[in-house]
């Protein structure tokens, strides 16, 4: 409760989302789906940027490779190294912590809003055995705990293996030994997971998910960035790997399109893009 | 007390750094990293301003580098 109550008006706020959709007249368990597709697509403005750096840094490969092979034995110096290469090429390194914090406040009131929720559905007892709160005929009811019903334990399933997808894409530049945790952990988490209610595992799993398409999205594109320099260099960096409520800046351009006219078009991101494939030349 | 804020950061790193699908911080050391160093040089105070800044630093818009709690600018 401590940590809750800042949060309060965050919270209220994403009740009366929760509410409105579902008296729109979607079920209350497509509401939380939509509710977690919303907030995730809310915060696509911040991680679009880091994306976009993220395909500068996949131009700038073939360097960084180098640059890993020389300081192979040094970890320390390797990632010295690695990093002023970026601050001299301009590079933005695929995360940054702020916009990871971001979404921190906005997932704790989620897991707080769906839990008072589970705690307390509308209706009460009446609506639950009307079936209000059951989700594609095989989950007869969110509000209950993951391991009342065997079908927690496929949507458990589906949780652990999303995370790990999520985590295998998320983590592109990590460590190995630190990659293996971030996946193991979510394993862990299990036991304590078991006793949340189901709602809130479907939230989970709907957000990694998410993350999970965002990161597949992210995939096909980073490949078709030429090496820097390149004559094809200019057009697919700028293609929009922007989903529908994306940003201006790069946002309309669909991928394809971008393919096809590898002549830069000028836009917002144009004049700085030259100035960082200048530098790297040198 | 500064091992208070130290413990934090290792709670967070156990428990919701995982699930905010975390890449790599685009500073060396890492922030939570720099929240340790900084906590344990400059206590439990100072260390939290300092990584508090820090934070607001790794945003998409800054460009990332070789940044030691040690050679912090804020405090002198």
């Amino acid at each position: 409760m401590i940590v809750a109550s800042p949060l309060q008006p965050l919270e209220d706020l994403l009740r009366h989302v929760l509410n409105a959709l579902h008296s729109v007249g979607l079920p209350w368990a497509w509401s939380i789906v939509g509710l977690t597709i919303i907030v995730r697509m809310l915060l696509v403005p911040l991680t679009v940027k880091q994306i976009h750096s993220m395909q500068n840094m996949q131009a700038h490969a073939p360097q960084m490779k180098e640059i890993q092979r020389k300081y192979k034995g040094d970890r320390t110096k390797l990632n010295e190294e690695l990093m002023k290469f970026y601050k001299e090429n301009n590079i933005n390194p695929a995360a940054s912590c702020l916009p990871l914090l971001a979404q921190l406040p906005v997932f704790i009131g989620l897991f707080y809003t769906l839990r008072h929720f589970a705690k307390n559905p509308p209706g009460g007892q009446a609506a639950i055995d009307r079936g209000d709160f059951s989700w594609l005929h095989f989950v007869p009811d969110i509000t209950k705990h993951a391991n009342s019903h065997w079908s927690g334990y496929v949507l458990l399933t589906i949780y652990v293996l999303s995370q790990v997808a999520s985590t295998y894409f998320m983590s592109g530049t990590m460590q190995k030994s630190q990659r293996y945790l971030m996946m193991i952990l979510p394993i862990a988490f299990i036991p304590f997971i078991l006793r949340f209610p189901t709602g809130l595992v479907l939230y989970w799993m709907t957000t990694n998910l998410w993350t999970v398409g965002q990161g597949l999205i992210t995939r096909r594109l980073i490949p078709k960035v030429g090496p820097p320099g390149g004559p094809g260099d200019s057009g697919p960096k700028r293609s929009s790997r922007t989903p529908p409520k994306g940003p201006p800046p790069g946002g309309a351009e669909a991928a394809e399109a971008a393919e096809a006219t590898p002549a830069p078009k000028p836009n917002n991101a144009a004049p700085r893009r030259v100035k960082r494939k200048k530098k790297a030349r040198r | 007390m500064r091992y208070v804020g130290v413990a934090a950061v290792w709670a967070y790193r156990f428990t919701l750094a995982p699930f905010l699908g975390v890449g790599q911080c685009k500073y060396h050391p890492s922030c939570s990293q720099y929240a340790i160093d900084a906590y344990k040089e400059f206590g439990f105070f100072k260390g939290t301003l300092l990584a508090g800044w820090r934070l607001l630093r790794c945003n998409p818009w800054s460009r990332g580098g070789v940044d030691y709690a040690r050679d912090q600018k804020v405090f002198k």
